[in-house]
């Protein structure tokens, strides 16, 4: 399942990718997040409840930074494993300059198993490409 | 199979179960006909603690004509909207719709409302409700407030209808327009990958399609609407115009159609809608 998303920010370049990094803020900005602790270098563990309107499951994960090049792109890796299934994903963050803010562009991929692969496949990706949105959005207004 | 436990309570007026879900907040989720919920809850992905039976609410379960507007109760069945002689008469295109959903037992149990509501990305009604510009009337602990089509499908699996709310009634023009409703349906559940709502004003030379199950949410195909515009709507009119069905939006893709796969049928679907309300006129 691959989700593309693109995101224009009022900020330039260095502030949306120290804003993406940092643990607060991804606690902040992802919906449902209940805990982040860190684990290790950009490394993190993660207590979430997501989903989609009255469909939502708990989630025990891990999230990983890797590939920094500040301040243009870094890839972001999570896996998860809740009642419903898991989740692993990993998303390639790009930003750059755009007019006097900038342009984020993410390209995931993600693999759902158990539960929600088995039955909910038909509304995973959609369900998934309205979380990564939102998520973006949310980054916008921590700015 | 089996749901995790919760509470039930059956609510007798809809302020009753206004109350309820004032009270319970998020633990509690509407039960209407329970052909979304049901599943959703013996699966376990949706786990509510309390249910809120609506079904028995009387009022909510009607279809009558005032002012050449038409009002559905919101409990109003799928088999109830298919089998109505005043729609049939007064707007055909809700039984037409009604038809093509599911299997009799859905359309037996399930409701026009619970199904607006849910805002299933592939469900037929969003794009019937869209190409007739239905109102939406939803009850709220300050009262009432009116929703239009366009407004009431947000995203997928959401509605306008925010927590604490409840849907009333949707209220749609008597038309003597000519309709259409067209389907390419996963074979299973009956779902729609592809279905398109066309409605043609042929005095005025204007049309109205609606797509649903191809995005995230059921749209206008406001490119194919603008092509036929002041047109005469002939085979090769509606041809062109059609092939913009899909234009400007991001196509899902599953495992049973690719994002290609459902602009195409998008395009396709819209082209036979549109021939089939023409041709009826």
């Amino acid at each position: 399942m691959k989700i593309q998303a693109t995101h224009e920010y009022n900020a330039p370049p260095e502030k949306v990718f120290t804003a993406l990094i940092d643990p607060a803020v991804l606690q902040k900005c992802i919906e449902g997040c209940e805990q982040m602790e860190k684990t290790g270098e950009d490394s993190y563990d993660a207590k979430l409840k997501i989903g989609v309107a009255g469909i939502k499951g708990n989630y025990t994960g891990k999230v990983h930074i890797a590939e920094k090049k500040p301040p243009e792109s870094f890839t972001l890796q999570a896996e998860g494993n809740g009642g419903p299934g898991w989740v692993k994903g990993t998303a390639k963050i790009q930003i750059a300059p755009k007019g006097k803010g900038s342009e984020l562009r993410c390209e995931a991929d993600g693999q759902v198993g158990g539960l929600i692969a088995a039955v909910g496949s038909r509304l995973t990706e959609a369900a998934g490409k309205k979380m990564l949105n939102d998520f973006l959005r949310k980054v916008g207004e921590q700015l | 199979m089996i749901p995790a436990a919760f509470d039930y309570v059956r609510a007798s007026s809809v302020n009753e179960a206004l109350d309820l879900l004032a009270k319970h907040g998020d633990d509690a989720k509407i039960l209407a006909g329970g052909h979304s919920l049901i599943p959703a809850m013996k699966l376990r992905l949706s786990q509510p603690k309390i249910v809120i039976d609506i079904s028995r609410i009387g009022d909510l379960r009607s279809i009558s004509q005032q002012n050449g507007k038409i009002a559905i109760g919101a409990l109003t069945t799928h088999y109830e909207i298919e089998s109505s002689d005043l729609l049939k008469r007064a707007c055909p295109l809700l039984p037409e719709v009604a038809g093509k959903i599911g299997d009799m037992q859905v359309r037996n149990k399930g409701t026009v409302g619970g199904s607006c509501v849910h805002a299933d990305p592939a469900g037929d009604w969003p794009a019937a409700m869209l190409a007739l510009d239905a109102e939406f009337e939803i009850a709220g602990p300050n009262g009432n407030r009116s929703v239009t089509a366009k407004d009431f499908f947000v995203d997928i699996l959401t509605s306008a209808v925010g927590p604490g709310e409840i849907l009333r009634f949707i209220h749609v023009p008597a038309t003597a327009n000519s309709a259409a409703y067209v389907k390419f349906a996963q074979k299973a559940s009956g779902f729609a990958i592809a279905g398109v709502a066309a409605v043609v004003d042929k005095t005025k030379k204007e049309v109205a399609v609606a797509v649903t199950g191809v995005a995230a949410k059921a749209y206008r195909a406001s490119g194919t609407e603008s092509s036929l515009r002041g047109v005469e709507p002939t085979a090769d009119s509606i041809a062109a115009a059609a092939e913009k069905a899909a234009d400007g939006v991001d196509p899902l893709s599953d495992i049973h159609a690719s994002a290609d796969f459902r602009a195409h049928l998008a395009r396709v679907q819209a082209k036979r809608a549109l021939w089939a309300a023409v041709s009826r006129g």
